[in-house]
């Protein structure tokens, strides 16, 4: 990200950061719950699994 | 550890800390750690928040027992070294040293209505310096970068501390 838009980030209101923290937590799970359903479809004999998807 | 939680509820968190300085379990205290910093700097992921106070009791529990029972009489769980409000993490830490003047000189805020302190950005650079993690190191980084640093402030609390900042 360009500084200049890094430091636009950083003067916007603290609940409106907080808000944008909750965003960046749902799609780091999002994104960490399709690596492991992937993981889970590419290798179905390693015995990998995934309790969420079950 | 359940992570369902929608938003991060920081309002209920600050009121209950309040309550709890109320209540005379704590004598005071201030948002610390990543969400401190993210009051100066641009948003990044963090999965908890630190509540750093000072203890009223000073025995070594430094009253956590009391604090525990207090907020689970409040509805909170208690889940591993966190309590968990809304299924958001919290770690409650007593302050000693830098950390209980981080808290007496904290800045005071106003989140969503309820009054609450945050760590002054000197405060959170001193105390990343004496951490030193790869996080700690970034967190200066932004932090210098970001916000305005009183680096008279900084220097004193960084000396009267016998830190360093990286590279320096």
């Amino acid at each position: 990200m360009k500084p200049g838009m890094r430091h636009k980030l950083a003067r916007l209101p603290f609940e409106e950061k907080i808000l944008k923290v909750g965003e960046l937590i749902r799609l780091s799970r999002r994104v960490k719950a399709r690596r492991v359903r992937e993981a889970s479809s590419n290798y179905p004999q390693s015995g990998f699994h995934n309790p969420k998807s079950s | 550890m359940s992570d369902e939680f929608s938003t991060i509820p920081l309002a209920d968190v600050l009121r209950a800390a309040n309550e709890l300085v109320s209540a005379g379990l704590i004598e005071d205290y201030a948002l610390g750690g990543a969400l401190a910093a993210i009051y100066y700097v641009e948003p990044f992921t963090t999965y908890d928040a630190d509540i750093v106070f000072v203890a009223t009791d000073k025995t070594l529990s430094a009253g956590i027992p009391a604090i525990y029972s207090h907020l689970q009489s409040k509805g909170w769980r208690v889940e591993r070294e966190h309590l968990m409000v809304n299924d958001f993490p919290v770690h409650f830490l007593a302050a000693s040293g830098l950390t209980e003047e981080a808290v007496r000189h904290a800045k005071a805020i106003v989140y969503e209505g309820v009054l609450a302190k945050v760590f002054r950005p000197e405060y959170i650079i001193a105390i990343a310096a004496g951490v030193g993690r790869h996080k700690d190191l970034a967190r200066i980084e932004q932090l210098m970068t970001q916000t305005k640093i009183d680096n008279a402030l900084l220097d004193d609390i960084l000396r009267r501390h016998n830190l360093r900042l990286p590279n320096s």
